[in-house]
């Protein structure tokens, strides 16, 4: 699995991924306080020249948000049947234009860069004791280690419904795929424990 | 939090992530095959219970906010949560925690078969389609600017088809308590 980092190197790479992140959220903020389409023209317009300057080609960019954009473009339809249509582009400029902003955000900045900052962001709640902060890393990378072999216990199961002349329905395929792949919990905790790596 | 909760945990989130990247899956009575991710939210309540359930859920909410195409067709990135429908993706922690929390209060071990089917299923119901739903339909409402009416009769449609992922759910969290029980206890 592949993450959706750019690896190029611009200003946008560059900056403190605290600053953009605080600058997305602004950005938010501003982006619903008003109804200026002009104003919203801009920023939308200001969204697309920093996205498509990140590192990708058009094509690839604009490939990655094709899903977003689709529901997009659906539910403003869908408003323009209630709303006026000053209203409707109103919606499709703040979204989209959001939605390149923080497009832009997710390709100039590292996988590592955001497990640092929500690491950061949680050392309060480690303080009432709610969670561990250095758990958020060590839980991400358990899971992108584990998805591949969960993804290749799917095949093992799928192979031994084909061998027996089983039709592969969903009951019959995630019983096996949710036990076995569980049962290897306490092995995995027990191994993490002998480490100590969860010896804060 | 015990290292084995939190590995059930993330576990499950490997699982919910896994069934992204699967092609879909017949049902078998019905013809139209479905994706399972979300299915797999409800089953990380039946299965894990509310807080492990939950926390699985944010995992995954996590890992697309840090920029891991995880959701199923190779979604991710802080762009997802830009989208309308981004609250049917938060609304996943509420849903798994809702459906966690019923099935431990609703089931357990020692009823019939049937009984633990049909707790399974108000549980995945109350979770998977009604919390989950209120959170979508209200981030909906307000991030496209539409009627809270209007925005639920939209979603409406897609109603039938998360039912029947519920009753997947509540098979599959009877079968998983009958061969691997993991379900807290409660109430």
């Amino acid at each position: 699995m592949q993450s959706l980092y750019v690896d190029a190197d611009s200003w946008m790479h560059r900056a403190s991924p605290r600053l953009k992140l605080g600058s997305l959220a602004v950005l938010g903020v501003a982006l619903f306080a008003t109804t200026d389409l002009r104003i919203l023209a801009v920023t939308l317009l200001a969204g697309g020249v920093l996205y498509l300057n990140v590192g990708m080609t058009w094509r690839e960019a604009l490939r990655r948000l094709q899903p977003v954009l689709l529901t997009i473009a659906f539910v403003t339809l869908f408003s323009l049947l209630f709303n006026p249509w000053h209203e409707a582009a109103v919606t499709v400029f703040r979204l989209v234009t959001l939605t390149l902003f923080a497009a832009t955000l997710t390709a100039t900045t590292t996988i590592a860069a955001f497990v640092d900052e929500i690491t950061w962001a949680a050392t309060p709640l480690e303080r009432i004791g709610l969670v561990k902060a250095a758990d958020i890393g060590l839980t991400v990378g358990l899971v992108v280690r584990f998805v591949p072999e969960i993804v290749g216990r799917y095949a093992a199961i799928r192979e031994a419904h084909e061998a027996r002349g089983l039709k592969i329905r969903l009951r019959t395929v995630l019983v096996p795929l949710v036990i076995l792949t569980l049962r290897d919990a306490d092995n995995i905790a027990a191994a993490i424990d002998a480490r100590g790596i969860r010896r804060h | 939090m015990s290292t084995r909760d939190l590995v059930l945990s993330a576990l499950f989130a490997a699982i919910i992530v896994a069934l992204g990247l699967l092609p879909p899956i017949s049902l078998g009575v019905i013809p139209v095959p479905i994706t399972a991710q979300s299915l797999g939210v409800m089953m990380a309540g039946v299965v894990l219970g509310g807080k492990r359930g939950a926390l699985a859920a944010l995992i995954v909410v996590l890992l697309v906010a840090i920029g891991l195409p995880v959701l199923s067709g190779g979604r991710g990135g802080l762009a997802v949560f830009a989208a309308p429908t981004a609250g049917f993706l938060i609304g996943w922690i509420f849903a798994a925690l809702v459906t966690g929390y019923m099935s431990e209060l609703l089931v357990k071990p020692e009823q019939s078969s049937i009984s633990q089917g049909i707790g399974f299923f108000i549980a995945s119901v109350a979770g998977g389609v009604v919390v989950l739903y209120a959170f979508g339909i209200a981030y909906l409402a307000l991030a496209a600017h539409i009627d809270l009416s209007k925005a639920f009769f939209g979603s409406l449609a897609f109603v039938p088809g998360d039912v029947v992922k519920a009753v997947v759910a509540a098979l599959v969290g009877r079968a998983v308590m009958a061969g691997y029980p993991l379900l807290p206890q409660r109430g």
